[in-house]
């Protein structure tokens, strides 16, 4: 008999449904798992406690326990009024698991369709240039094409998030490497490519204009010569090749540097570096009359959808998205990509058409790198560690288009004013037009440049007044009723503990190595952006949920946590509810996978929704029983009196009586979004969209590097990553997000970044020279979650905050802290490449 | 463009193809599909399929020398003791060819024959005295790897030629490392690449001592003049930091995406250092494990003691 019919036949009696539960055997140990996070724990423990038996009897020991858990029958007390507590437990089945680790999983790229061709983009020659002609007769006669599409086919438009400054396809300028001059679909991607190959462009090339800040200079050439022109946000500040001028400014910090024993000053600079999601950007459009279905590789279908509307002047009603299973995003997925462009092409070949790029073209086309930044701080700062004075000025090179340059320059001054009570502030941030690709929203846009700038000047200051590094943030860090930068008065806040429990985390019981040293960093986050997003919800016969919802899985499990919020509310387990997701048609609206914000606001839809439906279930519930509905509760697939979980009915069958009755249990919610804090004082950050979010994140990172003196080349050997997210809803889901993070910024510490030729083109364009950290660099990772003293009231669901972006800021400048701690040279360009760490190394030695 | 792929299972038919014009063989195809991917060389007309030919596969471990096939991958390289043993530089280079995947599919003739100035296995072959025997339809011939390699892409491959075997002679006494600086783990090319082989007398004393470099000039190269200079020498710190500026002569590095020059340059001594160490520690005789402490390949923590 084998393990498995041995299971069954001795655990069936004491089941209700054997196939709920999964059991395991070898020759050593057996034990059956019951869903629920509880029993299941209750199971594997209750089978320790009795050493070697034989397989059987092992078996009915676990079924005893799990026949006791079945029926209610706990066996340690429970408070009766919280009988569902699955917040914070690990998730035990993820809904898109299965799929994606068979391989079964459908991305964009593997969508086919009857008649579908293939697109090509054609990029310029020359990347900033005007065009003085375009001819695409050829490409149009070659065997095999359908279809050749440029902006002489488009609607004379402009098209922008804030500033309404770029068109489709180029418009008589190319103004960086990855313009789209046109489209072609063709039966395969070879003959697309060749008569991409056959289109002849004139171009009259243009003066580069690659340093931001030689941009800001009155007589540098303009990127966008008719700026002035363009529709723009009214509180977006621009002048030239500066497309947004954002401050802080409180107190006077003239008068604060006067008070300052010490002033230091210190400059820093980060190079471009990319989102590399492993997914390249892929979309497919298909026509049926007015109506265009799109699937692509995007992080915002909405955002995607009203994009096709508008270029393309059409309803958004007659436009769906859907997104397959997404292979990552970190921002690079954000804002409408080439939607448009497809379906402008699929309509001009009135055949469905698939444009999938490479590593290349994701590197040069999708305009959403991270921000290179140019830092300058000036601190003032007493003996005794107090700030009295803290400046900083911030050059943004927002590459050809504006995209979300001036929201990111918002971000940047919030981060550049850093987590520490400063009486007198000033800081000043521009986004810059280049001739380069665009940046934009790559993960915590602008947080870990512009905190790996600031945490190193935090360490100097604290250096030159003879105080610890740590001493002095500690002396300074924000608490609970002090303000942010623009005003906002904190509430909740656990920055202090962060930083202390990652001390203690990073500690080492004997001296470091000679070669090796720790260094820290904290910050802030402005994550749980607050956008309005909404959520259906319906009961299905079988006592299972399903919710519909618009946010986009990014594959960090967001999404899929939204099982576990429901799931709490009505009393079943996360694999009872089944999300609904990926299709602009189907689902409810949500901004999308950006801002941190997707548990943030579509966890607060989530849980109104199922707020309305238990209280229909209780309702429904306690008229069968004759009781009043603020009795009842809803635990383990029932609703029953409080205080008793073997009374009441199954959900399923005050569903079922509902359905006879005539009624669908189902609904919908979408609660509006916590205010944003006003704006205060005299800055002008916060007027476009960025006021300081509340409630902020906070994080404290430690890293312990090795430095070799004579190469440059430095090796983490261990991250700490202490961070205040709120309360934690998912423990999986978030500790993968610091995990990742952490990978994610050792990346831009010591290796991302690229390097721009003369030529405006980035030198490293393919993942042979754009060093990704492999999983043999990315060390041990301690990820702790320290919950503040007062969870936020104006945050995410039961008192969460964003956790999405905010772990990859500090680690960058941990790394920094620890290489200058190690070898006392402070490497001042992002990514601190091994050359570069040697090459301060030497001018040390020089000097 | 690609109009066809060859697959003989036999020596002969392939170099009956090979002298056909336009064709060009395919070995592992990690270097040869990747540059076609990304757009750094098209792929030829016709490409010959090596991977049916068992004459290319194996290693034969004569007593005074080691055969290596063209089509030996380094994982299999990697799972020979002799290699690692009395070859060991060879053995360091195939440990850090790319990932599991590349060491499997990637071949010691495909690296050899690609002819990149950055490839691992080319310092090595260098210091251990490597031969290389092409073969065509008009005959073999026997080369020295240091005649074989001429610059980048380019070596003295026939366009109807097939590499066919790399043979090593054994020594005894010889130590012998490679040592690269690199930027991550796993992944890697060579910035900077430095063999070492030393040959120990029986007094201890230096007999024969050789160091390549890689990724430092236009092909691996080996640095003049150290045997002559070493010989008799007893194996110390100031001789090899003597080897390690001697190396310098050799260098025409240049500035690209990965490193400048004068990094490069600066590196040199400092990686020579190590893989002569290490060398020097591996040779069977001698004192030379007391006086230095080995160090572990560039960046890397020392190894426990």
């Amino acid at each position: 008999m084998s393990a498995g019919a041995v299971a069954t036949e001795v655990a069936a009696p004491y089941c209700r449904d054997l196939s709920r539960f999964y059991w395991r055997t070898s020759p050593n140990w057996a034990c059956l798992f019951v869903p629920g996070p509880k029993a299941a724990v209750a199971a594997v423990q209750g089978l320790s406690w009795f050493g070697p038996q034989s397989v059987a009897a092992r078996l009915v020991r676990a079924s005893q326990l799990a026949r006791g858990l079945a029926h209610g029958k706990l066996l340690w007390p429970v408070d009766a009024e919280q009988t569902q507590t699955l917040l914070g437990r690990q998730l035990l089945k993820r809904q898109d698991a299965a799929a994606k680790l068979t391989g079964e999983a459908i991305y964009a790229a593997d969508v086919q369709l009857p008649g579908m061709l293939h697109a090509k983009l054609l990029f310029p020659a020359v990347p900033f240039a005007r065009i003085k002609r375009i001819d695409t007769s050829a490409a149009k006669r070659l065997l095999g094409v359908h279809a050749v599409v440029t902006q002489a086919d488009m609607p004379a438009l402009l098209h922008g998030g804030l500033i309404a400054d770029r068109t489709l396809f180029a418009d008589k300028i190319v103004r960086f490497e990855g313009e789209i001059i046109a489209a072609v679909a063709a039966e395969s991607p070879r003959i697309a490519a060749e008569a991409c190959a056959l289109i002849e462009v004139d171009y009259e090339p243009l003066e580069q204009v690659l340093d931001a800040e030689a941009a800001l200079s009155p007589d540098a050439p303009l990127v966008h010569p008719r700026w002035e022109e363009y529709d723009a946000h009214d509180d977006v500040i621009r002048a030239g090749n500066s497309c947004a001028y954002v401050n802080i400014i409180n107190g006077d910090v003239e008068e604060g540097f006067g008070e300052a024993d010490v002033v230091v000053e210190g400059r820093y600079r980060t190079d471009l570096s990319h989102p590399v999601a492993i997914e390249p950007h892929a979309v497919i459009a298909q026509w049926q009359g007015p109506h265009v279905t799109i699937w692509s590789s995007s992080q915002v279908p909405y955002a995607a959808r009203a994009a096709v509307a508008k270029t393309l002047q059409m309803s958004e009603g007659n436009v769906r998205v859907i997104v397959p299973h997404l292979g990552g995003g970190f921002g690079g997925k954000c804002e409408a990509h080439f939607e448009p462009h497809v379906a402008a092409l699929a309509r001009a070949a009135t055949r469905p058409v698939r444009l999938v790029l490479t590593r290349r073209e994701t590197f040069i086309a999708s305009d959403m790198n991270r921000h290179p930044i140019t830092m300058e701080f000036k601190t003032g700062v007493r003996r005794d560690g107090t700030l009295t004075a803290h400046s900083a000025r911030l050059v943004l090179d927002t590459g050809a288009y504006a995209g979300h340059g001036p929201t990111i320059a918002e971000c940047a001054t919030l981060t550049a004013a850093g987590p520490y009570r400063v009486p007198n502030v000033r800081i000043e941030a521009h986004a810059v037009y280049t001739s380069r690709t665009p940046a934009g929203s790559t993960r915590a846009p602008s947080g870990p440049q512009v905190c790996w700038g600031l945490e190193q000047h935090m360490d100097i200051l604290a250096e030159r007044i003879g105080l610890d590094p740590v001493e002095l943030r500690r002396r300074n860090i924000v608490g609970p009723g002090d303000h942010g930068p623009t005003g906002a008065v904190l509430t909740s806040v656990g920055a202090k503990e962060c930083l202390d429990r990652a001390l203690e985390l990073m500690a080492v019981d004997d001296e470091l190595p000679d070669d090796e040293a720790i260094g820290v960093a904290c910050g802030a986050w402005q994550g749980g952006m607050h956008f309005p997003s909404d959520c259906t919800m319906r009961m299905n016969l079988d006592g299972t949920a399903s919710l519909g919802t618009g946010a986009q899985e990014n594959g960090s499990g967001a999404v899929m946590g939204l099982a576990i919020l429901a799931a709490e509310q009505l009393g079943l387990e996360p694999e009872d509810v089944t999300v609904q997701y990926q299709d602009t048609t189907l689902a409810s609206y949500d901004a999308g996978s950006l801002g941190s914000q997707t548990t943030f606001n579509n966890g607060r839809a989530v849980v109104a929704a199922a707020e309305k439906i238990a209280t229909r279930l209780k309702e429904l519930a306690a008229d069968e029983l004759e009781a009043s509905p603020v009795d009842m509760r809803l635990s383990r697939g029932r609703v029953h009196l409080a205080g008793d979980h073997t009374s009441g009915v199954a959900i399923k069958d005050v569903v079922g009586r509902a359905r006879v009755a005539g009624e669908v249990i189902a609904t919908h919610a979408a609660p509006p979004p916590p205010l944003m804090p006003a704006n205060f004082g005299g800055s002008c950050a916060g007027r476009v969209v960025f006021p300081a979010t509340s409630p902020p994140s906070f994080f404290c990172h430690a890293a312990r590097v090795r430095v070799d003196r004579e190469t440059g080349v430095v090796r983490i050997r261990k991250v700490v990553a202490c961070h205040d997210v709120g309360k934690v809803l998912n423990i999986l889901g978030a500790n993968g997000q610091v995990e990742g993070g952490v990978a994610h910024a050792l990346g831009m510490a010591i290796s991302e970044g690229v390097q721009t030729g003369t030529d405006g083109r980035q030198r490293e364009t393919h993942l042979t020279d754009y060093k990704l950290l492999t999983s043999t660099d990315v060390p041990e990772v301690v990820v702790e979650f320290v919950e503040p003293a007062g969870l936020p009231e104006d945050g995410g669901p039961h008192g969460s905050k964003g956790v999405g972006e905010v772990p990859v800021m500090g680690t960058a400048a941990a790394v920094a802290n620890a290489i200058a701690n190690a070898v006392g040279v402070r490497v001042r360009q992002l990514p601190m490449t091994a050359e570069r760490v040697w090459a301060a190394m030497q001018e040390q030695d020089s000097a | 463009v690609l109009e066809q792929v060859f697959a003989p299972t036999s020596l002969d038919e392939a170099l009956g193809l090979m002298s056909v014009a336009g064709t060009r063989p395919l070995a592992g195809g990690t270097d040869l599909v990747v540059s076609e991917r990304v757009g750094r060389r098209p792929f030829p007309k016709a490409l010959v399929n090596l991977a049916g030919l068992d004459e290319l596969r194996g290693i034969d471990q004569a007593d005074d020398a080691l055969a290596v096939g063209a089509m030996c991958s380094y994982e299999e390289l990697l799972r020979r003791e002799r290699v690692a043993g009395d070859f060991s530089a060879l053995s360091d280079a195939a440990a850090m060819v790319g990932s599991p995947a590349t060491r499997h599919s990637g071949t010691l003739g495909g690296n050899l024959a690609n002819g990149s100035p950055a490839m691992d296995s080319g310092s090595p072959l260098l210091v251990l005295g490597a031969r290389v025997e092409l073969a065509s339809q008009r005959g073999r011939r026997v080369l020295d790897v240091d005649q074989f390699l001429i610059g980048p892409g380019e070596t003295a491959l026939g366009p109807d030629e097939l590499l066919v075997s790399v043979t090593l002679p054994h020594l005894p006494r010889r130590g012998s490392a490679y040592i690269r600086l690199e930027y991550r783990r796993a992944m890697e090319i060579a910035v900077v690449g430095a063999a070492a082989a030393v040959v120990l007398g029986p007094d201890g004393r230096v007999a024969d001592l050789a160091i390549a470099l890689t990724a430092v000039a236009p092909r691996c190269v080996r640095v003049d003049g150290l045997g002559a200079l070493a010989c008799g020498q007893a194996p110390s710190a100031a001789l090899i930091d003597v080897c390690a500026e001697r190396s310098l002569a050799a260098v025409r590095a240049i500035d690209d995406v990965r490193a400048s020059a004068s990094y490069r340059r600066a590196m040199v001594p400092v990686i020579v250092r190590r893989a002569l160490r290490r060398a020097l520690d591996r040779a069977p005789t001698g004192t030379s494990a007391t006086i230095w402490q080995t160090e572990g390949a560039a960046g890397d923590p020392a190894p426990a003691a």
